[in-house]
């Protein structure tokens, strides 16, 4: 039987190198010796995740390879989360996300929404090709803290304008944030939103920094 | 100063050889808001009809300048025409571009371009817009353009479904990548053989911020060279994103000029490129001519900036986004003639 170090090493191995049945049998092994769920997601998905963001930041890894590496890591979670008590399943937080009317790609929302999974915020995927005022609407009904706004075009990235002035005119605490690849940070910042990504790689990157950091503070 | 025709200017610079003063053209979207406003039209009507694409596209060029016209304005004809509904957001009040929200095929499997895909949907009508602006602008050239093989495939599949299968269905991916060269290679003859003057690959969706340049190497450069090879010239070759680790590689594949957008460093492109290749871009399509806050003096720096690292034709790095700030706009275009006057790297002056 593996120890607890062997099943925290193909955890994080087994999303680095984009294995998903090996995650899946390591997170099954994790289960079955009752060990605690959270510590098996973040020290041995959200870890691995980390390693796969810096490979991509030295261009050793591209969009393919970090996708099927978010395939592995969702193979894990799903038999991992359920077995998170709630009280510590992440922040009670809870985000809405989606892709901006008329545009159709959500690669990039998608791997946002992995890093709030890893989390375990409460997130609301909206799609894509979202109606600008339902992203204002979801975020009333559910009083989420974060709305999350992708565009994977220039054609599509000045709705995201729109949408953010009618939040903020209801509910100026919302955190915003924007991605997708036309947005740049002078954009982000002229549209008032609080936080960007520039393409699903970018998002990749500044999503996993902020799982860095939710470690950390898990961990104080 | 214009001695020169804006087609008599393009046709001759493609060729290199020497012109009166720098265009401002583009192998992608021109049509902009007072050209359509101009035309009578509204932006969801000018996709589907031949005579207000021709109309919009003219009136575009007319009032802003441009030394030419670009049809078509979206990326959805060819998705459309084997089967899929595309959505016009004809209720919406912002500048929505047609998109196709569902695809009908789920797999890699399912992919089956039909013959003659160019007799099907609104591909059918472009001749007919083609026919018009040679009749009504005949002073302007006429340039088409086709999605590269793996753009286009994330128009008729989930793009995630190719990104995935380079590396775990490789036999797959290169299948559906050669029945879309076929096809690309055929609409582009199409509309060559309509009369359009010159034609642009425009491959966005594998710039080095995406795939890696081995995957480049190994998926899409062959399948550039082989769609450029069966074009006649001019025809050009465009990738936007990162593109500095591919110019060597895009230069490979044959096109007469390379085209890039803002994230290319043009001083740095045109070292890897040398002083011969025709290099074209890469105006920033919306900061420089959509933003309220940019001053014209600054977009003015912006379009002198481009023509000092070494372009040889001022050109928007993306489709223009249609609601310009006129001022701007003709800014961009007017300082483009003016200060283009002196020769460009591959290209001499008369």
């Amino acid at each position: 039987m593996a120890t607890k170090e062997e099943l925290i090493e193909q955890l994080k191995n087994g999303v680095i190198e984009y294995q998903e049945d090996e995650v899946k049998e390591a997170a099954q092994a994790w289960v079955d010796d009752k060990l605690e769920a959270l510590e098996g997601i973040m020290d041995g998905l959200a870890a691995g995740m980390e390693v796969v963001g810096e490979m991509y930041d030295r261009n050793e890894y591209f969009v393919p390879e970090v996708l099927m590496c978010a395939d592995a890591l969702y193979g894990g979670l799903a038999i991992l989360r359920p077995h998170v008590p709630k009280q510590e399943g992440g922040l009670n937080a809870q985000v809405v996300i989606g892709s901006i009317q008329g545009d159709v790609h959500d690669i990039g929302k998608n791997l946002v929404k992995m890093m709030f999974d890893v989390a375990g915020w409460d997130v609301h995927d909206l799609g894509r090709d979202v109606p600008l005022e339902n992203f204002v609407e979801e975020q009333l009904r559910t009083d989420s803290e974060v709305v999350a706004m992708s565009a994977m075009m220039t054609t599509t990235m000045l709705g995201m304008k729109k949408v953010i002035a009618m939040i903020k005119e209801k509910n100026p605490n919302v955190a915003i944030m924007l991605g997708g690849a036309p947005v740049t940070k002078d954009v982000a910042n002229l549209f008032g939103a609080d936080g960007y990504a520039e393409s699903a790689g970018n998002a990749v990157s500044e999503g996993i920094k902020m799982i860095g950091r939710l470690r950390e503070m898990q961990k104080k | 100063m214009a001695e020169l025709t804006p087609k008599e200017r393009v046709m001759r610079l493609l060729r290199k050889e020497p012109i009166d003063t720098m265009p401002f053209f583009s192998g992608m979207g021109m049509v902009v808001m007072p050209g359509i406003e101009k035309a009578g039209v509204n932006f969801p009507t000018i996709h589907t009809d031949a005579e207000r694409m021709a109309m919009s596209a003219i009136w575009s060029a007319r009032l802003m300048d441009f030394d030419c016209v670009v049809i078509p304005y979206d990326m959805t004809m060819e998705s459309e025409a084997v089967g899929n509904t595309i959505s016009l957001y004809e209720d919406s009040e912002d500048i929505l571009y047609p998109t196709i929200p569902n695809k009908m095929w789920s797999t890699l499997e399912e992919v089956t371009i039909p013959d003659n895909i160019w007799e099907k949907g609104r591909l059918k009508f472009l001749p007919e817009a083609i026919q018009i602006i040679k009749k009504e602008a005949p002073e302007l050239p006429i340039g088409c353009w086709q999605l590269g093989p793996f753009t286009q495939a994330g128009q008729m599949l989930e793009l995630d479904l190719m990104l995935k299968g380079v590396f775990k269905q490789k036999e797959l991916v290169a299948n559906v990548l050669d029945q879309l060269t076929d096809m690309i290679i055929g609409i582009g003859k199409f509309l060559q053989d309509a009369g359009c003057d010159y034609i642009t690959l425009r491959e966005p969706g594998v710039a080095a911020d995406l795939l890696s340049p081995r995957t480049f190497k190994e998926f899409i450069q062959p399948r550039l060279t082989r769609i450029l090879a069966a074009w006649e010239s001019p025809k050009l070759l465009h990738i936007c994103g990162q593109t500095e680790p591919l110019l060597a590689m895009m230069n490979e594949c044959g096109a007469d000029g390379l085209t890039v957008d803002i994230k290319c460093d043009v001083k740095k492109g045109r070292e890897i490129l040398g002083s011969d290749v025709l290099f074209m871009g890469n105006v920033d399509t919306y900061t420089m001519t959509c933003d309220p806050k940019t001053k014209k003096e600054q977009t003015i720096e912006h379009i002198k900036g481009i023509i000092d690292g070494g372009m040889d034709a001022v050109m928007p790095g993306c489709d223009l986004w249609p609601a310009i700030i006129e001022e701007n706009m003709k800014a961009a275009v007017d300082t483009t003639h003016e200060y283009g006057a002196k020769p460009s790297p591959a290209v001499g002056r008369l």
